[in-house]
């Protein structure tokens, strides 16, 4: 197991930005495949795929789709989310920038299968460029005929496409946070299963909606061209087919690598040429939201969904973060606190209120006033948000702070103690605080 | 009603049946297992906004379809859960207590602790979860949240936003119920707060709500800030006495001042609401203008009097009259004093010249409707509206007119899906962009004093409507040969608007409500024909809603304060004089006496001339009045009398519901309750009258009125009695 290109395959052809280049790589060839299929029979083709969610949770697909087919009373929608914002990860950008078809067809081919005829492509606020991309070829699609009323002279599929720019928030990469953002709402997350009905079921504007990520929509054109089972040819039992990982850090070559579920950890970070600028130190494998793994522990894990649970982490989004021996991880995990602190929609008390004061008791001890009771506060902080929060951003900003205690407890340590670095530098002087308006008196 | 499925859980080791889908919180109230909350309220949506304090977690085991048990790994918010077939419910675990104590200790790491000086010190909630769930200190040593105390969001409202604790109630109650959504959330995270758009005043009608729903002291009353702690004041229960709803309230006070008003929880009529009329507009009863003994004019001037006196004047004017008296008002008065003055008008006094209304109909619109329909005003009980598929608000300002209705049909489209049909004039619907314009399916905007035309081009279109039977072809004559077209251009209302209206209103629940623009068009009578058809025709007799205005102009007529109807509707076979007779007559000196009852005539009749020269020719004018007001002002001799919180006695509110409210305070032992001074005058005049009290009079009329008989005092309870149907009626 080892780089293994499928969606990024035609990546740096010259040009595959234009849907000419595209089919003659063999675009829309999944999309004409599908259309001689019963929309059931592409669910089923999908669940042979295997394919799972990948916005980081790894939900089985074809479930979601065949949910949202069973109903037939009311109109269905189809998100897909191209909120990436976890820190580390930027495949998503790279998918829609160069490879918009890939996305458009994919959801096209979700739009058959699950009878709807509106889809809105959720781009984060700062992707300017990537959306332009979409744009692009959205257009082109509605020129050659796969996008519209009657596709390729089906009478009975017509569909739609929208894109949705968000407004810079985190948050909305929850899919129920964009679902309220995308229907002009506040972007806070809304009840889940059971407390709420399932997107499935009741999504936007409470209809049937179904809801992936660009990664997951971007395999669908292949596992089409290509049928399910050769896509669940690769990859390991439980985790098939490929996945993007977007490698950052102390690396030499950083940048979004596709390999085979199952590679070994260690033969992504050799991908992208290694370490530099000193031993490794820690690897994050999957987005700042999951616990770090210190350079011991990631011998021997591989990169798959289950292979990164046993080791204490997890997928996540595959934003694959280096840190080599001069990093200080109080101060990455100051910087991953300020992130969750400012990203905290404030809906819940416990995200609200628990990662504002996280980052408070990180940044007073890089500021040199750390007291030898914080380590315990900041673990016993971490258990009353993490599972209480109303969404997983509670959860995922007490996962990386408990790990990087967990792991690098000494480290804190000698911060309190100390009032310096472990790796030699100074305190950090404290960041003055956002000043919020609204804090400004009214006269 | 449909069948409820019941699904068996167990709470505690507590085994129960409760209906499928009851929030878990509401099912653990069965047995008495109680599950501390911020932000939980049963009247706000759970799916915008709730479950976001966390405080009500509960662990949960849930039946997994093959039957075996699975504990759900994370705990789960029981205000958001709903009762699942098998379900497990553990509240008190030492997990749980973490929890709590974590929430608890996140909510006050940016709270404020100002209690000592926090007018919802006392009652606070935040305070009770503390003392019972709480942690006994903080580990929280950072700097707090800090902003200006007490910002003013409106004349009602200030806002000290260090307390807030983001429980996202009174943003739910702007969006849910008032409907105004003046208020959401600004920023995000640990820096988010409240706040209106762009920091505008807070523009609502119900706004004195959200400082009731606040869980902590972020919302404030202004009026009553610093003014007491709570457990300083007493609490009377009372009724709302600003419009004809009849708001359950309780009135707390500190010696003889009110202090502040609260809802009283009442399904039937408020649910747990006011509108600020009410919550703020009370402060009447302790004001400083209150009349504190009786006044006589002498020498052109009023001066102060002592009982005996003005009693004796008046007997001996009121003797000489010989009948040649005449009695306005009493829509303010209680259902008490109203049965005593007409009583002491026709029998000691043998006059039939009494009249609560002001103008300017005065065609029996009322008693038109009862002929027809056997209600005098409302058709249905407020708590029905809300299970209205369509309701049409025909010329009202509705908000206004009838705030609490105006909440329930708001809520029945909010909550069920129900439609809203306006017809509002022109002028109107651009003005109140909040009114029901802004969930009506359809508003039809019609030219000013075109109602009559309007209601006609809606019954011609359902009679268009094939689907109609024929079998109604009387009420044809009502629609003056006129079709759907004829009265689209004359009302200046599309057509096709009218079609759609129409076709909204067929449907088997259906109710209307006319609201002044008819009751005070001169076509009034004529309207209220058409609309009855409109309600005959869908197949919903009687769910015509005529709806008074004033506090007790519902008990007013219930009791006969009408030249033609005695108390519950027994025509009087010779009627007296309507008010502009009877004011007509004083101008032309036919009448000796005249007796304003707690009215303020020159103001509220609609002919303010009219009413000035009355007063003016009248020899001898009496008014009884809580304050020196403008009619008072002009009469020969003025009695101070009870307002209500110095008495017991009952209202008949819009839904012809008698409510009762209990005294708080007396103000002066010179002031008498109004049926006082009737029973003593008519005692003096020779008719004795011997009521110990209110209570005494309730019984009396249970006795003597049949609609009063389920009314007495110790059957009204706490949310009061309807009276019974009018006899006759029905077409």
């Amino acid at each position: 197991m080892a780089e293994l290109k499928l969606l990024l395959k035609y990546r740096d052809v010259p040009g595959i930005e234009n849907i000419d280049v595209w089919e003659s790589c063999g675009g829309y060839e999944g999309l004409k495949k599908a259309l001689t299929m019963e929309r059931s029979a592409v669910i089923d083709e999908m669940k042979i795929s295997a394919v799972r969610g990948r916005g980081g949770a790894g939900f089985p697909a074809w479930i979601k789709w065949s949910g949202v087919l069973k109903h037939t009373d009311a109109p269905h929608y189809l998100i897909c989310n191209g909120d990436e914002g976890e820190p580390g990860t930027f495949k998503d950008r790279e998918l829609m920038l160069k490879l918009a078809h890939q996305l458009v067809e994919g959801m096209i081919i979700a739009a058959y299968a699950t009878n709807t005829d509106k889809g809105y492509v959720y781009i984060r606020g700062e992707f300017v460029e990537p959306a332009k991309s979409v744009r692009k070829a959205i257009d082109q699609a509605y020129a050659k005929g796969y996008l519209g009323r009657g596709i390729l002279g089906r009478e009975d599929f017509n569909f739609d496409l929208y894109i949705h720019m968000g407004a810079g928030s985190y948050e909305c990469g929850e899919e129920t946070a964009l679902m309220s953002s995308l229907m002009g709402e506040r972007g806070q997350p809304r009840l889940k299963f059971p407390h709420g009905a399932l997107p499935v079921d009741a999504g936007v504007w409470d209809s049937p909606t179904l809801i992936n990520n660009v990664e997951t929509y971007s395999c669908a054109p292949h596992i089409l061209r290509n049928g399910g089972a050769w896509y669940a040819s690769m990859g390991t039992e439980r985790s098939k087919g490929t996945k993007i990982i977007s490698v950052s850090g102390h690396v030499k070559k950083p940048g979004n690598y596709e390999i085979e579920l199952g590679t070994p950890l260690m033969e992504v970070l050799d991908l992208a040429g290694g370490v530099i600028g000193g031993k490794l130190k820690a690897i994050i494998p999957g987005g700042s939201s999951v616990p770090i793994l210190p350079a011991e522990k990631c011998v021997g894990v591989n990169m798959d969904y289950e292979s990164c649970q046993a080791a204490g982490t997890m997928l996540g989004s595959g934003g694959f973060m280096v840190f080599n021996e001069k990093t200080d991880i109080v101060i990455l995990m100051r910087r991953t606190a300020e992130f969750y602190a400012h990203e905290s929609c404030g809906k819940c008390t416990p995200c609200r209120e628990g990662t504002r004061w996280m980052f408070k008791i990180l940044d007073r001890i890089v500021s040199g006033s750390g007291q030898p009771s914080d380590i315990d506060l900041l673990l016993n902080v971490c258990d009353q948000i993490d599972g209480r929060s109303y969404c997983p951003l509670g959860d995922a900003a007490a996962w990386p702070i408990r790990a990087g205690i967990k792991n690098f407890r000494e480290e804190f340590e000698y911060w309190i103690t100390h009032k310096k670095s472990p790796i030699g530098g100074d305190c950090v002087p404290p960041v003055p605080y956002r000043i919020n308006p609204a804090l400004i008196p009214l006269s | 009603m449909p069948d409820i499925e019941w699904v068996y859980i167990k709470i505690n080791g507590i085994a129960l049946k409760v209906p499928k889908g009851e929030m878990i919180i509401e099912s653990a109230k069965r047995i008495g297992v109680e599950i501390p909350f911020f932000c939980y309220h049963p009247r706000l949506s759970m799916k915008e906004g709730g479950a976001n304090c966390r405080m009500c977690l509960v662990e949960v085991a849930s039946r997994m379809p093959d039957g075996s048990l699975r504990k759900m790994p994370k705990p789960q918010t029981s205000c958001s859960l709903p009762a699942a077939e098998g379900m497990e419910i553990e509240t008190d675990t030492e997990a749980l207590n973490a929890d709590r104590r974590g929430v608890l200790e996140f909510l006050l790491i940016n709270h404020p602790l100002d209690c000592p000086i926090c007018d919802r010190g006392g009652e606070c909630p935040l305070q009770n979860n503390t003392m019972h769930y709480g942690p006994p200190t903080t580990r929280f040593i950072e700097e707090k949240r800090h902003f200006p105390k007490a910002y003013p969001l409106s004349q009602y409202v200030v806002f000290d936003r260090e307390r807030c604790i983001h429980c996202a109630r009174c943003t739910r109650f702007t969006r849910d119920i008032s409907g105004d959504e003046e208020l959401n959330f600004l920023w995000r995270g640990a820096d988010m707060e409240v706040a209106t758009f762009d920091h505008t005043e807070y523009n609502s009608r119900f706004s004195g709500n959200v400082i009731e729903l606040c869980p902590v002291g972020a919302l404030l009353s202004r009026p009553y800030r610093f003014k007491a702690r709570p457990w300083d004041l007493q609490s009377a229960k009372s009724i709302c006495t600003q419009c004809s709803n009849g708001c359950n309230i309780k009135l707390d006070y500190r010696l003889d001042r009110i202090h502040r008003v609260n809802a009283r929880l009442n399904e039937d009529v408020n649910e747990e609401w006011t509108c600020d009329k009410g919550k703020f507009g009370m402060d009447y009863i302790s004001d400083e203008s209150r009349l504190k003994t009786p006044m006589i004019r002498r020498n052109g001037e009023l001066s102060p009097a002592s009982w005996e006196e003005v009693l004796y004047l008046i007997a001996s004017e009121l003797k000489n009259a010989e009948g040649e008296v005449a009695g306005v008002g009493g829509a303010y008065s209680s259902n008490e004093d109203i049965y005593v003055f007409q009583k002491f008008m026709r029998e000691t006094l043998r006059s039939k010249h009494i009249d609560h209304r002001m103008g300017p109909n005065f065609q029996s619109y009322n008693s038109g409707l009862l002929k027809r329909f056997g209600c005098p005003a409302m058709g249905n009980p407020i708590a029905e509206l809300e299970d209205m598929k369509s309701t049409l608000i025909f010329g009202s300002n509705f908000v206004d007119e009838q705030p609490i209705l105006y909440l329930r049909v708001r809520k029945g489209w909010r909550f069920k899906r129900n439609k809203v049909v306006e017809a509002a004039p022109q002028g109107l619907i651009s003005e109140e962009i909040r009114h029901v314009t802004q969930f009506a399916e359809v508003s039809l905007n019609y030219k000013n004093g075109t109602e009559l035309p309007l209601a006609q081009g809606l019954l011609a279109a359902l009679f268009e409507d094939k689907g109609r039977p024929l079998g109604e072809q009387k009420l044809l004559s009502h629609l003056s040969g006129k079709n759907v077209a004829q009265c689209a251009s004359e009302t200046g209302v599309d057509e096709k608007d009218i079609r759609k209206a129409a076709e909204l209103l067929a449907t088997d629940k259906m109710c209307i409500f006319a609201g002044e623009y008819v009751t005070h068009s001169p076509d009034a009578t004529a309207i209220l024909e058409v609309l009855g058809d409109i309600a005959v025709l869908t197949g919903n007799a009687g769910n015509l809603n005529v709806p008074v205005s004033r506090n007790n102009e519902q008990g007013a007529m219930e009791l006969g304060i009408l030249p033609d109807m005695l108390p519950g509707y027994v025509e009087e076979q010779n009627p007296g004089m309507n008010t502009e007779e009877i004011l007509s007559a004083c101008v032309k000196e036919d009448l000796k006496a005249l007796w304003v009852m707690n009215t303020d005539l020159v103001k509220e009749y609609h002919n303010s001339d009219l009413a000035n020269s009355a007063m003016d020719a009248c020899p001898f004018v009496v008014v009884t009045a809580l304050a020196i007001t403008d009619t008072a002002a002009k009469a020969n001799v003025v009695l101070p009398v009870h307002s209500v919180a110095e008495k017991w006695g009952t209202f008949t509110n819009v839904e012809r519901r008698v409510q009762a409210f209990c005294k708080a305070f007396e103000i002066s032992p010179d002031i008498h309750a109004e049926w006082k001074v009737f029973s003593d005058l008519s005692s003096m005049l020779g008719s004795p009258m011997t009521y110990a009290d209110g209570k005494d009079i309730l019984n009396e009329i249970v006795k003597s009125v049949p609609t009063f008989a389920k009314c007495g005092p110790n059957t009204l309870g706490d949310e009061g009695v309807i009276l019974n149907p009018v006899a006759g009626g029905k077409e």
